[in-house]
């Protein structure tokens, strides 16, 4: 990423990481067990749910990878946004009132605590934490990485000290304040980003003409940018969209937020006002994308020598300083805060999940969990710096990852009295050796799926048609591995 | 029956998903049939996943208008942007500031869903999601659970032994199987 630093833009980013540590000094007062800790009490509103749960899902991806993203592969990219508009609701009926509920009833923390709760097995709890762990150790390698590109984009002080800066005040927060912290902090931040999101569409569309405007050069330089698939085939755009809007259903940072919401009753708007705050967060990804795509081609601006470079530089030539540093904050802040939440869900399944599969616990919870949450930030921040290339492709599979270990067991098994132990324990397995073979095949060049194909599409719908044929063939034991009280959420 | 539908089509759409990505792998790349079976098999199931999920006592009520809205739009959208002429460049005609194609994907499948589907639960959370009565009965059943567990700690006799008796603490969901 260019270096973008001015006077103005690194007060404002200096301004941003004063109020980050004001708000970690309130939480911390605040944190007091392991469930304030994990999950905020099981006491945090809608609103600020809403807006923090936005801000986790678009990370700092939304604001310079997704629009170069486009501005590269053209409208094939936005089948990476384009399923948020059934996400959210999906996930409120599929998975928002059962996980809160069993959060009711047996005051869980963690993903693969409901997991265990649902078949009754310790082995499947500890098999989806696995699985989450190793796509956390990925994600927070790559968003501490990121964190070092923006900061030192920013501040100008190389990216090794990026990293160390980055983590560190992120460390602070999330030892101290936990998820509490995260929480208030995205809310803070997913505030700004949409209120920076919609300024900037707006900028875009003044500096285009309009969308038709902006269109109209495109379709004379480079049709093929517009079409319904963009520049890749219609089995890859569509594989995003099989895999970005099933594959929702089992990312733990979003699904985790569901055991926080202080009333149960309040979950009613909550798809609302969660995809409405998406589409304004969104606007950035769309309008510059597409925008700096035109105004290429219409020769305003010089092809660029990245696309990555596309939103720092529509930010710096066409914006007011103000908004630009907002949004190079806003980015920073992302990062900060997908590292936060990351950690936070990797703490639980090393102080708690990993324990009772084992049939063990931890005395004093919250201690181990600020420990561990330390250790593990350490351990990105090293790995972001010493491994080269190996960070990248940690990163890639995170997602995939997460949809494929955990939709069939969580999404489905929770609203299928059908599915069975064994069933989830085979779909959690399937996606976890699918991915980690396909990926790191790949990633050796050793074998590459065909056009089209990904490995996270295909192990998804492995792992879900697995999951199907095995609870069929152990159906007999279904009735018997569901508790009377997780039988009653099922059944509201 | 409803819930049977919906696993049943999410099994067929997760074979139709499979079989296009199968089809990749046949010399000569994927054949023109593969983003059919993706363009009806994604909205299957993700319509039927919402289907299973909203289904209460083996029914969707009112909710099966905008989950068949929901499917139309979709899978109109994902079909009419295989099937129809590739826009004719420079000239061709703009929609709302996009190519057709494109408009029908980011307006038809972005945009649309979102007009129905989130007030669709939000009008209808009470009947058909959660209400104050079934989180009392869940909060019942939770301190069941717990007392089960605390007493089976103290007389551990064999897995889980007492939850015959939790089940019959907890009162009964009208229309469930507990």
């Amino acid at each position: 990423m260019q270096h973008v630093s001015h006077p103005s833009i690194i007060v404002v980013a200096a301004l941003y990481f004063a109020v980050v540590v004001a708000i970690s000094v309130w939480a911390t007062r605040r944190t007091k067990t392991a469930s304030d800790f994990f999950v905020a009490g099981h006491g945090i509103g809608l609103v600020a749910l809403t807006v923090a749960s936005v801000s986790t899902s678009v990370s700092g991806f939304a604001f310079i990878g997704g629009p170069g993203l486009i501005y590269s592969i053209g409208l094939g990219a936005m089948y990476i946004v384009l399923p948020a508009s059934v996400t959210n609701v999906m996930g409120a009926w599929v998975l928002a009132k059962r996980m809160r509920l069993l959060g009711e009833a047996r005051q869980l923390m963690t993903v693969p605590d409901a997991i265990g709760a649902r078949y009754r097995s310790p082995l499947a709890q500890g098999l989806s934490g696995v699985a989450i762990l190793i796509g956390i150790i990925g994600y927070m390698a790559t968003n501490a990485l990121a964190m070092g590109v923006v900061i030192d984009a920013i501040f100008g002080v190389g990216m090794g000290w990026g990293i160390w800066i980055g983590m560190g005040v992120t460390l602070a927060y999330s030892v101290a304040g936990g998820i509490l912290a995260g929480i208030y902090v995205d809310v803070f931040q997913g505030t700004l980003m949409a209120a920076a999101s919609v300024l900037v569409f707006a900028a875009v569309l003044k500096v285009g003409g309009g969308l038709a405007g902006i269109s109209a050069p495109i379709m004379t330089a480079d049709p093929a940018f517009l079409g319904p698939w963009g520049k890749i085939t219609p089995l890859a755009a569509l594989s995003f969209f099989f895999v970005f809007g099933l594959g929702s259903l089992g990312q733990p940072q979003g699904v985790h937020k569901y055991y926080m919401l202080k009333d149960p009753l309040q979950l009613r708007w909550y798809p609302l006002l969660k995809t409405l705050g998406l589409i304004l967060v969104l606007l950035l990804y769309f309008g510059v994308g597409v925008g700096v795509k035109s105004l290429v081609a219409r020769g305003a601006l010089a092809p660029l020598s990245a696309p990555d470079a596309a939103t720092p530089t529509f930010l710096l030539r066409f914006t007011p300083v103000l908004l630009a540093a907002l949004v190079f904050s806003g980015v920073a802040a992302a990062t900060m805060s997908a590292v936060n939440s990351f950690i936070n869900i990797a703490a639980a399944v090393v102080t708690h999940d990993l324990p009772v599969a084992f049939g063990r616990t931890i005395g004093n919870e919250l201690k181990w969990g600020r420990i561990s949450t330390a250790v593990l930030a350490i351990a990105a921040a090293l790995l972001a710096q010493v491994s080269g290339t190996m960070v990248a492709f940690l990163g890639i599979f995170g997602w995939g990852l997460f949809a494929s270990t955990l939709v069939p067991a969580l999404a489905i098994g929770l609203n299928w009295e059908g599915a069975t132990r064994e069933g989830a324990i085979a779909s959690i397995s399937t996606g976890l050796v699918v991915t980690l073979v396909a990926e790191t095949l790949a990633f050796r060049k050793l074998y590459t799926l065909p056009a089209g194909v990904t490995v996270s599409g295909l192990s998804l719908v492995l792992s879900v048609l697995v999951f199907f044929a095995v609870s069929w063939l152990t159906r007999a034991r279904a009735e018997a591995q569901i508790d009377p009280d997780v039988r009653m959420v099922m059944a509201v | 029956m409803t819930k049977r539908i919906a696993l049943a089509a999410m099994v067929l759409a997760a074979l139709a998903i499979a079989a296009a990505y199968a089809s990749a792998f046949l010399p000569g790349g994927a054949p023109g049939w593969a983003p059919w079976l993706m363009a009806l098999g994604i909205p299957t199931t993700l319509v039927a996943v919402m289907v299973l999920g909203a289904a209460r006592n083996g029914r969707i009520g009112r909710l099966a208008l905008p989950f068949a809205f929901s499917f139309c739009v979709l899978a109109a959208g994902f079909c009419l942007a295989v099937a129809l002429p590739e826009d004719a460049g420079a000239g061709a005609p703009l929609y709302l500031g996009l190519p057709l194609r494109a408009a029908i994907v980011i307006y038809g499948i972005g945009l649309f869903p979102i007009v129905v589907l989130p007030i669709a639960y939000a009008l209808t959370f009470g009947e058909q999601t959660l209400n104050a009565a079934d989180l009392e009965r869940v909060r019942l059943a939770g301190e069941a659970w717990a007392r089960e567990k605390a007493g089976a700690a103290r007389h551990p006799v064999a897995e889980n032994p007492a939850s015959a008796v939790a089940a019959e603490a907890v009162p009964a969901l009208p229309g469930a199987r507990a």
